[in-house]
């Protein structure tokens, strides 16, 4: 058995499917990932993001081991996952992590440890190390059945990191976490980018994934509908102008004829969101009816709208879960 | 320590901080020193009285431990998602499997000595002979527990606790009764009897192979070739029962 090579990419899966039997008799199949493509590189962050059940877990589930697929193929620096030594390489924390609660964190992290085949004081040293890293130095001692959510959201990541990862697979790291908490959460996971550890995380929380991830995937219904860096993708977007007019009211700029994106009354003025090769349109028409431009630029596209805009297109813009079929 | 040994005493840690393995085992070392009391009730055989109850209590606590512990040894782990941080490490499934079967018997094999230690204690107590037949009756319960815990994590692979505690309940039954079975079948005239009661028995472990209890209490020998014959018929069903556990298991999600 070959080594994982840390020069191959840390991530890589083709044509990725599952399909989950369910029912009393398994007659009932749920499509919980379709044709999914991801290739992670080195040092990026990269986010999944979606809803609830677009595949994100089952994507992660796939990439650890823990699920299989039905179909293509997924390798960790360039080895099939199904070979337990490309673990060797990767730190993971799964959504709502689970330590056994009858250990204490300093225990739990030295099973991780040993697991990860560290021993005697380097194990110590680097257990003490990533308990301090991670601000639960002073709980170590205390039973995990005695802490709080963020408490064990911790302890996990402190599990994840005592290998020295090269790969940090976080499945929703800041799902429950309270605002201080998914702050100290972001700065670690960038104070590992910054070590040079590749980062993949899924997340439905939009601001997480806009202000951590290098590129990302969003994901509806099991597919992967979005691909790119997080600048490329919102880029992509139609692009709109956002004018603010003075001296007209709303239904008088409507009146104009032109279709408008929306229309906001302010007091006094009036914010309107245009296509951009409707805009020199709007423009003269505003100034030929003596009204008056104050502000005109490029509408911000967020990658909220760019999340929502995909999930109106996938048909899927109140549904959670895969596809389901009787 | 490797990754196996971490996961074995892990198991046995988990045992030990467990508050059923703890009561079981102090109701365990009562229940043995109350034994005594069966004497005050024996004119004469007291020795026999104190083995057979003393033999008799450590293999019924011990039997309801194992099923306890073992039937929901995986399930309980896939159930809390406990395991998702395990073999997220480079740890293979089977290594999992057979390092949790290990930290089982290993809790239950410091028991089983802990028990025989009381047993033998209250036998020096009341000068009563101790024949290496009851020490041969106390090594089998542990392969006897041995076949149990097999058979409670192999339902444990792909069912609930519940469906494991029932089936590994039944084993433990119809496991001391294949014997009676074959006989039974053997003097039935019907030859589908004789068939399919023959077929049960070879299809099923039969406990009394391990089982010297009987003998430790009538101060029979037991010899060498009886008892390592029980001891590779319990290791080669351990063996099958693990083997498709770990087949299972392999092939499950984790959902």
């Amino acid at each position: 058995m070959t080594n994982p090579s840390p020069e191959a990419p840390p991530i890589q899966a083709q044509g990725l499917h599952k399909t989950y039997k369910v029912g009393f008799w398994f007659n009932r199949t749920v499509r919980a990932l379709q044709s999914m493509d991801l290739q992670v590189d080195a040092g990026q962050i990269y986010g999944l993001l979606g809803p609830n059940g677009a595949g994100k877990s089952t994507t992660i589930k796939i990439l650890m081991n823990l699920v299989r697929p039905s179909g293509g193929t997924a390798r960790l620096f360039g080895k099939p996952v199904e070979d337990a030594e490309t673990r060797r390489l990767v730190g993971f924390v799964p959504e709502n992590p689970a330590p056994y609660e009858y250990l204490t964190g300093r225990e739990f992290v030295t099973l991780a440890g040993q697991l990860a085949g560290l021993s005697g004081q380097e194990l110590d040293t680097r257990v003490t190390e990533v308990l301090g890293s991670v601000e639960m130095a002073g709980a170590e001692k205390l039973q995990i059945r005695r802490y709080s959510k963020g408490m064990v959201q911790r302890v996990a990541l402190a599990q994840a990191l005592v290998g020295r990862p090269k790969l940090l697979i976080l499945d929703e790291p800041t799902s429950g976490l309270d605002p201080l908490g998914r702050r100290q959460m972001r700065d670690l996971i960038l104070a590992e980018r910054a070590k040079g550890t590749t980062v993949l995380f899924c997340s439905h929380i939009i601001p997480d994934v806009e202000s951590l991830c290098d590129r990302l995937a969003v994901l509806v219904g099991g597919r992967r509908v979005r691909e790119g860096s997080v600048q490329e993708l919102v880029s992509a977007q139609a692009s709109s102008m956002e004018v603010v007019v003075e001296g007209m009211n709303s239904e008088q700029v409507r009146g104009l004829g032109i279709p408008l994106e929306s229309v906001q009354a302010l007091d006094g003025r009036v914010m309107l969101q245009v296509a951009d090769v409707d805009s020199q349109r709007l423009l003269g028409g505003v100034l030929g009816a003596g009204g008056r431009v104050n502000r005109m630029q490029p509408a911000r596209f967020s990658l909220e709208q760019l999340f929502m805009n995909a999930l109106k297109e996938s048909g899927r813009a109140s549904s959670v879960g895969g596809e389901i079929n009787t | 320590m490797s990754a196996f040994s971490a996961m074995m005493w892990n198991g046995f840690r988990e045992a030990r901080r467990n508050r059923v393995t703890v009561v079981v085992g102090v109701f365990a070392a009562v229940v043995l020193l109350s034994s005594t009391l069966v004497t005050e009730v024996t004119v004469a055989t007291f020795d026999r009285v104190l083995t057979d109850f003393g033999l008799g209590m450590m293999s019924l606590i011990l039997v309801f431990l194992t099923i306890f512990l073992s039937s929901s040894l995986l399930s309980r782990e896939i159930e809390r998602r406990t395991i998702f941080l395990v073999v997220s490490k480079p740890v293979s499934r089977r290594q999992f499997l057979l390092a949790r079967l290990a930290g089982n018997m290993l809790t239950l094999g410091v028991l089983l000595v802990l028990m025989t230690l009381i047993f033998l204690g209250e036998l020096l107590l009341f000068g009563a002979d101790i024949t290496a037949t009851q020490l041969l009756a106390s090594a089998g319960l542990w392969f006897e527990l041995l076949i149990l815990s097999s058979v409670g994590i192999l339902f444990s692979s792909f069912a609930g606790p519940a469906v494991s505690a029932i089936a590994t309940t039944g084993m433990y039954f119809t496991g001391h009764l294949t014997g009676d079975l074959y006989t039974l079948a053997s003097r039935s005239e019907s030859g589908a009897v004789q068939a399919i009661g023959k077929t049960l028995y070879y299809l099923l472990p039969n406990l009394e192979r391990v089982n010297f209890r009987p003998q430790a209490t009538y101060a029979l020998p037991v010899d060498a070739s009886t008892f390592l014959s029980g001891v590779g018929y319990s290791l080669a069903w351990a063996l099958v029962l693990i083997t498709l556990a770990i087949a299972i298991f392999e092939r499950r999600d984790f959902r």
